[in-house]
């Protein structure tokens, strides 16, 4: 299926918005099949745009992405990616179980299929008491619960979790941790973005640096601290998302 | 884990109408109830109780005559609004996304999400349809003429709706259309009465409304009979709901509007 053996491959990936602004600048990017990748930067680095791209909700303006080997565009591409958005973007018409099931259905499985791995999803992700409560009601622990699910719900290859964890109590957050873990060691590329360093440290084997539409670093989390010469991930990040300010202070 | 199948975008647009038509069945009250009172108390108090003080329009008693634009109305207001207003609703709140990443093609994505419209229009339809006849006995003389003007009309008020959807920027927009454009096009169309009795220029202008066609069409269905030629009627409505088809068409095609 893969010939390179990579789950992601963007090549001078480029996006200018109509208002002129170029959120992303010739990104090269490469994540290898069953890595847990993670993404970070700062807000309006392109960390959202970069997903947006990978998931066929904006419109690139240069550049290649390829999933799995095959285009970003293509059918197949994206039946293997699931996507947990930043903002909890949930159809307020749908109970949970609907939700689940409609989702499974967009992505061509069968009612069958579709209803058992809803069932599955309810169980895993502990909401069988909000089964048939409509999106507007949950609370931002269930709704975050559901996002999860949804993206997983379709057994993808390439999951895409954008601040999966923002606004939710340290319990649900380690909860969750142990739900990618275990989604990872069962063979899901992991794509994570997240503001939270610690987050990365303890859940990420790959960290990519983005800032102004680039990606500045890349390594193991140890790596990082060796290249830049600090103690701890925060101070990688700052003095690597620091630089082009610095410079333009200097200059 | 991981199961990998092969893409089922079919699969996918059948669901995704299915999630449109469902979403018009939960707001019965206010998609499918409200629309059919609406159009009923017009053809009461229009038709019923003035239309023994109007003389016969074009051969018919005045609450028969009425009966086909009404319902054409009804139906018009019906697709538009439940496209534009579902549309918006998930661009708004940006579930419209599990959408835009699913495998599936820009012309299924664009099918499945004006189906609820089509849906919603086609039961407020048969229901005008099965109480006007036993109230005015409004009868359906070319019933395959009607078929095909019900189906011009579902096409193109859909469309304008999902095009509207993509456009709007809020909820106004979206009546903005209905209360200034559909609605003020269709009563001056012909519904409550027929163009010959109108003075030049009236009746000269009533024919660059483009519903005028429209309501002719489908009254042809139901009365046999139009202000215009059939053949016109149907050609300038079928040129119109080509036209807007084909916009809403190239907004999923290249996602403009859709995707930033």
């Amino acid at each position: 299926m893969n010939a390179d053996a990579s789950a992601l491959s963007i090549t001078g990936l480029e996006k200018r918005y109509d208002d002129g602004t170029l959120a992303l600048d010739g990104l090269d990017l490469k994540v290898p099949a069953g890595e847990f990748f993670g993404l970070l930067g700062p807000n309006g680095a392109g960390k959202t745009t970069l997903i947006n791209a990978v998931c066929n909700l904006i419109r690139v303006t240069g550049g290649e992405v390829s999933v799995f080997g095959r285009p970003a565009t293509s059918l197949e591409a994206r039946r293997m990616v699931g996507l947990a958005e930043q903002d909890p973007n949930l159809d307020r018409f749908l109970t949970v179980r609907e939700a689940l099931l409609y989702h499974g259905g967009y992505y061509g499985l069968t009612r069958r299929r579709s209803a058992e791995r809803a069932e599955e999803m309810i169980d895993v992700f502990d909401l069988r008491a909000k089964a048939d409560v409509r999106a507007p009601k949950l609370s931002g622990g269930m709704r975050r619960r559901l996002l999860l699910a949804r993206a997983l719900l379709h057994q993808p290859g390439l999951v895409i979790l954008d601040e999966p964890t923002a606004g939710v109590d340290v319990e649900l957050r380690r909860e969750l941790w142990r739900y990618i873990r275990r989604l990872h060691s069962e063979g899901t590329t992991i794509l994570l973005t997240t503001h939270y360093l610690e987050e990365a440290e303890a859940l990420c084997e790959d960290i990519a640096l983005i800032a102004d539409g680039r990606i500045v670093a890349r390594s193991t989390p140890d790596g990082l601290k060796r290249q830049f010469g600090a103690a701890t991930l925060e101070d990688v990040y700052l003095k690597a998302v620091a630089k082009p300010a610095e410079h333009e202070a200097a200059a | 884990m991981n199961e990998v199948t092969a893409p089922q975008p079919w699969r996918g647009l059948l669901w995704l109408a299915a999630r449109e038509c469902l979403r018009v069945s939960k707001l019965w009250t206010q998609t499918m109830l409200a629309p059919v009172v609406s159009s009923i108390l017009f053809i009461l108090v229009f038709g019923l109780s003035l239309g023994s003080r109007i003389q016969q329009v074009s051969g018919f008693e005045y609450q028969v005559f009425i009966v086909p634009g009404l319902i054409a109305m009804a139906m018009a207001q019906a697709a538009y609004s439940n496209n534009s207003s579902s549309i918006f609703q998930a661009r708004s709140d940006r579930y419209i996304d599990d959408v835009l990443a699913a495998p599936m093609l820009p012309w299924q994505m664009h099918l499945g999400l004006a189906i609820g419209g089509v849906f919603r229009a086609i039961v407020i339809g048969a229901a005008l349809l099965a109480l006007a006849i036993p109230l005015t006995g409004v009868p359906v003389e070319q019933p395959v003429a009607l078929l095909a003007a019900v189906a011009l009309l579902v096409a193109l008020f859909g469309a304008l709706g999902v095009v509207v959807g993509v456009y709007a920027e809020t909820f106004d927009h979206h009546t903005f259309i209905n209360n200034i454009v559909i609605l003020p096009l269709t009563f001056v169309g012909g519904v409550f009465y027929s163009i010959d009795i109108l003075p030049s220029p009236w009746q000269e202008i009533s024919h660059a409304n483009p519903l005028f066609y429209l309501v002719n069409a489908v009254r042809y269905g139901f009365l046999g009979t139009t202000d215009v030629s059939v053949a016109i009627s149907f050609a300038v409505t079928a040129a119109i709901a080509a036209a807007i088809v084909g916009w809403s068409q190239y907004l999923f095609s290249t996602g403009k509007r859709l995707k930033p």
